[in-house]
């Protein structure tokens, strides 16, 4: 049997077939315009990479500054730090809450076209108007202080979460949903028990990577006055005290650290 | 009450122009097991969904489908307490349709929906006498033992145990079941056929199941209903189903070997040839 396919080959090798001229064109174009986006844009950024060897020595000095880090005010980071872990909690909480109910609404094969392409919307606003934008004005409107920054994480990770779920909740399988339909249940039960326990795995996973990302995001709002850790990062910068600011940043990456070990430990045993 | 499903003059014409339903008119008793066969795209799979009120019919002056006496749809128009009414219908799917993560048990109390109040559904705070009447219809399919295992830990059969207990679970006086044992072995096959055709003995509950496999329909169903290209080819008693009706409902140059399907004898006869065949592949 084998050796017969085997002759069979031998006798009519298979061609594969080769792209054609139209195809290869194309390739070729793609890369032409990829390659003049790069030059086109090398100027408007300024690319100088000639200045890092020029000024070498300068940049030898400025990491020097760094060198050793100074931990003598570690409580009072420690107890910023921690700030900033509870503006990433609740941010990230709020954010949940409403994306669940948002992220139903956004999806295509739960609502109508007329509902979900406006919150589709809202949602793609949320998103685009990054958390320090948000930071600045909630400074404003409720002062300096870890709220401000809890708030504006909390509008942008709905932005981000809400549409990370209403995708996994466009991408369900609708037997199951068509199984709990036939027993009778309504709408929203058809949801609670067909499409909610076929998306809660990717959900609890989405909501994990925006905690860790929102405990990075937190340490940067404060910078703009919206508490936490950034706070002290922005005014040892701004005092040269270049010593301290490696300290902080050394203990805000441990903590980035830590969350990120955690929740992956949390997702490994959900999924 | 004469009827469990009164069926007039349904026709489905699908987007793409396809007929899929020609004019069918059909009455079922009470208490009948009846077999729907039919090459595939006969139309077995939409009449079930019709007389579930998954999907409303054309919009024919005539057109209507009637369960328990309750109005399931009426000239192409779902009727207004489907709700109410698909909880009488018990729906086994080929694919079982059950939620993979969520427990059996759950899922088979998820047969319960239809009738209980909504803030305890939207809790998921199923009574005591729920979890008992879930429990009681996995052990009358055989599976009890798998109620606290997440539905797709279950191998195929099980799973349409399972569904089968959802039906049971919602009381349903009618049972339709769409393929339920084509993607199952034999032996599972045989359960599951085993388990409906026992319902529909011991509670006299109405069963209409669509299948592939003749011989499963000649064997435990009393009633044939054959479709063809949406129309009722033959209506009546599993005795009277002949190798000419076969031909004529899946055509002459079909697969199935039609002899071996009237008759162990027959049967006897092609295992030979079946097994030249086997050696050949």
């Amino acid at each position: 049997m084998t050796s017969m396919s085997g002759n069979l080959l031998n006798e009519h090798p298979i061609h594969p077939p080769k792209p054609g001229l139209k195809s290869s064109l194309l390739r070729y174009l793609a890369y032409g315009l990829g390659a003049a986006l790069l030059v086109w844009s090398y100027n408007g950024a300024e690319i100088a990479p000639a200045t890092l060897i020029r000024d070498a020595g300068n940049m030898a000095t400025f990491a020097a500054d760094f060198f050793p880090p100074d931990f003598t005010d570690w409580k009072f980071y420690f107890t910023e730090l921690m700030v900033t872990l509870h503006i990433a909690i609740w941010g990230t909480v709020l954010a949940i809450v409403c994306a669940v109910p948002l992220s139903l609404l956004a999806a295509s094969n739960i609502a109508p076209v007329w509902l979900y392409q406006p919150v589709r919307r809202v949602l793609d606003a949320l998103r685009s108007i990054n958390e320090m934008v948000f930071a600045m004005l909630f400074v404003v409107a409720v002062g300096l202080g870890p709220f401000a920054g809890a708030l504006a994480l909390w509008l942008h990770t709905t932005g981000t979460l809400a549409k990370l779920f209403s995708e996994a909740v466009e991408a369900i399988d609708p037997q199951p949903v068509d199984g709990i339909r036939a027993t009778g249940a309504n709408a929203v039960e058809e949801i609670l028990y067909g499409v909610i326990p076929q998306v809660m795995p990717l959900w609890v996973s989405y909501s994990l990577y925006r905690f860790e990302a929102n405990v990075r995001s937190a340490s940067v709002v404060g910078m703009v006055g919206a508490g936490g850790i950034g706070v002290v990062l922005w005014e040892v910068i701004r005092g040269f005290r270049f010593d301290q600011t490696c300290a902080v940043m050394i203990m805000i990456i441990l903590l980035v650290s830590v969350v990120d070990i955690i929740s992956a430990r949390i997702r490994a045993a959900l999924i | 009450m004469s009827t469990a499903i009164e069926i007039t003059h349904l026709s489905k014409t699908f987007g793409t122009g396809k007929r899929a339903l020609d004019d069918v008119t059909l009455r079922i008793r009470p208490g009948e097991m009846v077999a729907l066969i039919g090459a595939s795209g006969s139309g077995k799979s939409t009449l079930l969904r019709h007389i579930a009120g998954l999907i409303p019919s054309d919009r024919d002056q005539r057109a209507q489908v009637a369960v328990n006496g309750r109005m399931v749809q009426q000239q192409g128009r779902i009727g207004r307490g489907i709700r109410e009414t698909r909880a009488g219908i018990g729906f086994v799917f080929q694919q079982f349709n059950l939620v993979g993560r969520m427990r059996v048990l759950t899922n088979v109390m998820a047969g319960d929906l239809g009738r209980m109040p909504l803030w305890r559904s939207l809790l998921g705070l199923f009574t005591d006498e729920q979890r008992r009447a879930g429990v009681r219809a996995l052990a009358r399919v055989g599976i009890a033992q798998c109620a606290f295992q997440r539905a797709s830990t279950l191998s195929g059969g099980q799973q349409q145990r399972a569904a089968i207990a959802r039906a049971l679970v919602q009381g349903a006086q009618v049972i339709l079941a769409d393929e339920p044992i084509a993607s199952l072995d034999p032996e599972s096959s045989r359960r599951v056929m085993a388990t409906l055709a026992d319902i529909n003995r011991s509670d006299n509950v109405t069963v209409v199941v669509s299948l592939h496999q003749v011989d499963f329909a000649l064997k435990y169903c009393r009633r044939v209903v054959a479709l063809r290209d949406g129309r009722v080819m033959f209506d009546g008693a599993a005795e009277q189903v002949s190798a000419d009706m076969l031909r004529g409902i899946y055509g002459n140059n079909s697969d199935l070997d039609l002899g071996s399907l009237l008759g162990p004898q027959a049967d006897e006869d092609l295992r030979p040839v079946a097994a030249a065949r086997f050696a050949l592949a």
